[in-house]
């Protein structure tokens, strides 16, 4: 059965968003993505969001889901991941034939939280991991063991927040587009030497809503559905000091599942636009390795400035690549479209201290029936 | 669709402070699962897990930190969850893995460690309730709770001692689950006589708080019967969740769990549930909610089923509708979501014929499993079957003891070694448009609606959409009166943490109806002036509102309802339509939110071992027979290959001297993100011949920034924490 991406709606990113609750961010980004989908949420069969806890300050977040998205007293539930891992259990859920409209939904008010690197620090393990440091350090330890393993140097890894925060100034949608130089990046302040500041992506608020369907739903009534080829998921250990930190086998797990449930053999070649999370600079070009894209020259590479350019979004960080995503293969990315972008993937990385990653692969039309 | 069958499980005792860590908690009933059903985790192709709050464990993506210890390490790894009815909804997710055709099997874990958060994980439940509209009230999980109850006792005419008879039987019924953390053999008096916590709810009422874990196998057709296996099937899912608005909705009748119970029965082909289900499990956290539960589960509104089958001895185990054979929460405890998977666990060992002494008298082909979550929220429902005929078993859970499970139970977290943590977190509340014209309303001495003429409410709080009208934007805001009729309440002697409150002290909580709004549509806040003896449901009240001098734009600006005595009446009063507040800088506000808990985590049975040794200034390794590796920090459970390991038995020692660092990095930030006074050097180092690696801080001042290939010795302290683990240079 093909599942379908029905319509997509996002609201954000903004550095803060004090005139908008949570519930009137998400209600906005869910009313337009049920007008792109054709839909009222009356007709949905179910919704997933994506959250966790400490970050929405509730226990048991999933109690404040259903009303800002128009489904309370439907089958709801809450993924704890990326978007994109929530993405792929909608999808499932679709697939199992018993549901036909499914809204996902993930939103970030990163600027409620305010002691962000805290609520990352408890996020380690209590026993081996909490080093009652900034929790960056375990990034600091990556980078060193990635460049040591790979052809990279320092001036690559800074080169990718150089270009991401540049290509960001295409995209009205992102709030820290700007022009900057290797030795602005490299120089920066240092946080977990070699590491600096602008190596990391700054927070910012933002909800994102997809709407999924079934093919046939879709090509009922969407503006403009695109369909989803393939989806995958995958976690490293959860224990750090027995992970490979040189490299991300959460990725190849994912996108193994990924890229063969869509028939994609080759990557680089056969997709148009790729979206790779660069939470950390040094994060994309680990991602891509591991992702099978090497080092491949991809001027399609997170066009809309990635994290570094859209902000952390936390959860909601591959809901906005997917966003954009959805936009490219309809062609109305405006001044970042990528002229004939057939496939995209996209790719969401949960962020530290996990090695944990969700892709998915999404075409224009349907390559086979 | 793919047919999805259980083929195995596994499960801990569930103990008050188990000193296994959350993951070895884990690994140990996943061990058991694989083992039941005769796989090893390379015949897993995805690994779902639940886990309700993260607030109990105290780690922040508590599923991320679960990966290693329930197999999910190089796998496709879920986690997904509902609150309380986590524990049924994680089959559900575990079934459209399979269902969906994308795997062939899941392994389904949950695990629930409560007893790190401290004093009581009771206060973990302060943060379930409205940021800025409810949690300034300081209530708790119990609140609410005490709040159903009466409403439930109050509509279907129950009394306590009918209620607290549910209690009895189910922990009786544990005294034969071997996992069971509070199985007795108690009366309806010793119910009643227990302590009052907030009235109508006592003491023995309640299910304990609790550590545990369980598992179990979720196959494809094609595979359980490829292994010899007569299955178990799920045969029907559902699962609902209602509106977070959970003063607008009756609590006596659970929509949400008849809603689900519909779609299961809908997907099983079920046409009279109270004759085709043969054994039933709901969810038992409180003894009435069993008997709530099962009116949504039997569809009817009037209650009188389940009061006839309660009267008849119906829930007996040898009864016609056996009800939680396993002592459900009540007895064999609550570690939230592992609670729920050891009902469906249940139903396995019911339906295949393994619950030994548990077995119930009469012949089982179905059975039903429910959990209940969120604010009085959402209903988990799952149907399993059986073909009649018993299964080949690679090993019998008939025989199971104990002895045989899982799980170290600790008296004291003191007993073993620790780590304590206050999380830092603090939060600003966006309030955003409605609740910015709703809490100025309250600084005027106001209770302030927003209309929606598409289902003709006035609703409170006042919102931006309505909910039940496909989010149609609401854009008229009115004043109310400020009386209204109780709903339901509760008498409490507690608080927000569980602690009892002063001598002679207590709070009245209660939902109140205001008038004006639309039926039912009211807010939970505190009675004064009243003896508590007079306070009834049906209750005239008027809010009393604080000096306005000291109002703050907050709830609690209303210091309290009062009674309304009849000549106050002041008859109908009409809602005045209000201009909504404009937002500038001036009056876009947050309200300040909090988590005011603290931790105490055991080191678990790694952890001892390595802080053990590190007071020594040694290191050990734990062996793993089957992948043949030394494994550092020592670990009660190889990742790779979810062997339980013993990390004293199969401890090797390593030289503590002969480390190297491997990565260094210079930190100049603490866990707040503020500027250290001094940057602190954090290196990973390796030991020879031994997997893994230790990351701790390099104490003293490098005089060279290539610390790569240093070798280094690992410091003795007998302080317990990763702060404290550190290195010296050498030689
Ligand atoms: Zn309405
Ligand atoms: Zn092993």
């Amino acid at each position: 059965m093909g599942v379908a991406v029905m319509g997509v709606g996002m609201c954000g990113a903004f550095p803060t968003s004090d005139g908008l609750s949570y519930r009137e961010m998400i209600a906005r980004a869910a009313q337009m993505a049920y007008r792109d989908a054709g839909i009222v949420p009356a007709q949905l069969d179910g919704a997933v969001s994506v959250e966790e806890d400490f970050v929405s300050g509730y226990s048991i977040a999933d109690e404040y889901v259903p009303d800002q998205l128009g489904v309370a007293r439907k089958p709801v539930y809450t993924i704890c991941g990326d978007f994109l891992h929530g993405f792929g259990s909608a999808v499932m859920q679709i697939e199992t034939g018993r549901f036909e409209l499914v809204v996902v939904e993930a939103y970030c008010k990163a600027s409620n939280i305010l002691h962000k690197d805290e609520l990352l620090h408890f996020a380690f393990d209590p026993i081996s991991e909490r080093l009652g440091v900034s929790p960056h350090y375990l990034a600091g330890l990556e980078l060193q063991h990635f460049l040591a393993g790979s052809g990279f140097d320092l001036d690559d890894v800074a080169e990718v927040a150089r270009r991401n925060r540049e290509v960001a100034l295409d995209n009205p949608l992102a709030p820290y587009g700007g022009r900057t130089t290797l030795e602005d990046i490299l120089e920066g302040r240092p946080v977990a030497w070699p590491l600096t500041e602008p190596m990391l992506a700054r927070h910012a608020d933002a909800c994102v809503v997809v709407v999924l369907g079934t093919d046939e739903a879709a090509r009922r009534s969407a503006r403009k559905p695109v369909y989803v080829a393939g989806t995958g998921w995958g976690s490293a250990s959860s224990i750090v000091a027995r992970r490979d930190l040189s490299t991300s086998e959460g990725t190849e797990v994912a996108a193994g599942l990924a890229l063969a449930e869509a028939g994609i053999e080759d990557a680089a070649a056969d997709c148009d636009v790729f979206y790779v999370s660069d939470l950390y600079a040094h994060r994309q070009l680990m991602h891509m390795d591991a992702l099978g894209l090497g080092d491949a020259e991809l001027p399609a590479l997170n066009p809309d400035g990635g994290c570094l350019g859209m902000g952390d979004l936390m959860e909601a960080n591959g809901g906005a690549r997917l966003y954009d995503a959805v936009l490219q293969l309809r062609g109305e990315a405006g001044a970042h479209q990528i002229e004939g972008a057939e496939v995209a993937l996209v790719h969401g990385w949960r962020g530290l201290p996990t090695d944990s990653a969700a892709v998915a692969v999404l075409e224009r039309e349907r390559r086979t029936a | 669709m793919t047919r999805v069958a259980v083929i195995g499980a596994g499960m801990t005792r569930f103990v008050r402070r188990a000193e296994e860590t959350p993951g070895e908690l884990t690994s140990r009933a996943v061990a058991m699962a694989l083992a039941d059903a005769g796989m090893g985790i390379e015949d897993i192709d995805a690994v779902c897990l639940g886990t309700a709050p993260d607030a109990f464990d105290g780690i922040h993506m508590n599923g991320e930190n679960l990966i290693a210890g329930a197999g999910g390490t190089r796998k496709p790894y879920l986690r997904h969850f509902v609150g309380g009815g986590t524990g049924v909804m994680s089959p559900i997710h575990g079934w459209m893995h399979v269902a969906s055709g994308k795997f062939d099997t899941c392994l389904v874990v949950c695990e629930e460690k409560m007893s790190p958060c401290v004093p009581h994980p009771a206060g973990a439940f302060l943060t379930i309730f409205d940021h800025t509209t409810e949690q300034p009230l300081d209530l708790t999980l119990i609140h609410i709770f005490a709040l159903e109850m009466a409403r439930f006792m109050h509509a279907y005419g129950y009394t306590e001692e009918e209620i607290a008879r549910v209690s009895v039987t189910h922990k009786r019924n544990a005294l034969d689950h071997p996992a069971a953390q509070i199985p007795e053999d108690i009366t309806v008096a010793d119910v009643m006589a227990s302590k009052l916590l907030s009235w109508p709810v006592k003491r023995l009422d309640i299910s304990p708080t609790s550590d545990g874990a369980v598992a179990i196998v979720l196959a494809s057709e094609d595979v359980a019967r490829a292994r010899g296996i007569t299955p178990v099937w799920i045969e029907g899912v559902g699962y609902r969740l209602d509106t977070a608005y959970w003063c607008t909705r009756d609590l006596a009748f659970p929509e949400y769990v008849a809603l689900a119970a519909q779609d299961a029965y809908r997907m099983a082909g079920i046409t009279r549930p109270a004759e085709e289900i043969d054994v039933w499990e709901p969810y038992d956290p409180f003894d009435y909610k069993a008997l709530h539960h099962m009116n949504g589960l039997l569809l009817d509104r009037t209650g009188r089923t389940v009061h006839r089958l309660l009267d008849a001895g119906a829930f007996e185990r040898d009864g016609s509708h056996p009800m939680c054979p396993s002592g459900g929460a009540l007895g064999v405890g609550n570690p939230i979501a592992a609670t729920g998977l050891m009902k469906i666990a249940e139903l396995y060992f019911q339906l295949s014929g393994q619950a030994g002494r548990r077995q119930v008298a009469k012949e089982v082909h179905r059975g039903l499993a429910q959990a209940w979550g969120d604010l009085m929220q959402v209903g988990t429902v799952v149907i399993m079957s059986s073909e009649g005929s018993l299964p080949t078993r690679y090993s019998n859970w008939s025989d199971v003891t104990v002895e045989d499970l899982p799980g170290t139970p600790l008296k004291s977290v003191a007993d073993a070694p620790h780590v304590e943590y206050h999380p830092e977190l603090e939060y600003a509340w966006d309030h955003g448009y409605a609740l910015t014209t709703y809490l100025e309303g309250f600084r005027a001495g106001k209770i302030r609606a927003s209309y929606c003429a598409g289902c003709d409410r006035m609703m409170i709080p006042a919102r931006p959409f309505c909910e039940v009208c496909d989010l149609r934007a609401v854009d008229r805001y009115f004043d109310l009166p400020d009386t209204g009729t109780v709903q339901t309440y509760t008498i409490s002697h507690v608080d927000w943490a569980s602690l009892p409150l002063p001598e002679g002290k207590v709070n009245i909580f209660a939902v109140v109806a205001i008038d004006g709004a639309a039926e039912k549509m009211g807010l939970v806040h505190l009675l004064g002036e009243v003896d508590p003896a007079d306070v009834h449901i049906g209750m005239r009240v008027k809010a009393v509102w604080k000096p306005e001098s000291e109002r703050e734009g907050k709830v609690t600006d209303l210091a309290y309802f009062r009674p309304l005595a009849p000549e106050e009446e002041a008859g109908e009063v009409e809602a005045v339509m209000i201009k909504p507040e404009e937002l500038t800088r001036a009056t876009a506000k947050a309200t300040p939110g909090r988590i005011p808990l603290d931790y105490a985590y055991t080191a678990g049975l790694g952890g001892r071992r390595f802080y053990t040794d590190l007071a020594e200034g040694r290191l050990s390794g734990t062996w793993c027979p089957e992948c043949e590796v030394l494994m550092i920090p020592p670990s009660a459970f190889c990742e790779e290959c979810l062997e339980v390991l013993d990390p004293e038995a199969q401890a090797r020692s390593v030289d503590a001297g002969s480390g190297v660092v491997t990565a260094a990095t210079l930190v100049f930030e603490d866990r707040m993100g503020r500027p250290l006074d001094a940057p602190v050097w954090v290196v990973q180092v390796e030991f020879p011949d031994a997997v893994g690696s230790l990351i701790g801080r390099l104490l003293g001042d490098p005089e060279d920034e290539a610390l790569l290939g240093l070798p280094v010795e690992l410091v003795a302290t007998k302080e317990v924490g990763p702060e404290h683990v550190a290195f010296r240079a050498v030689g």
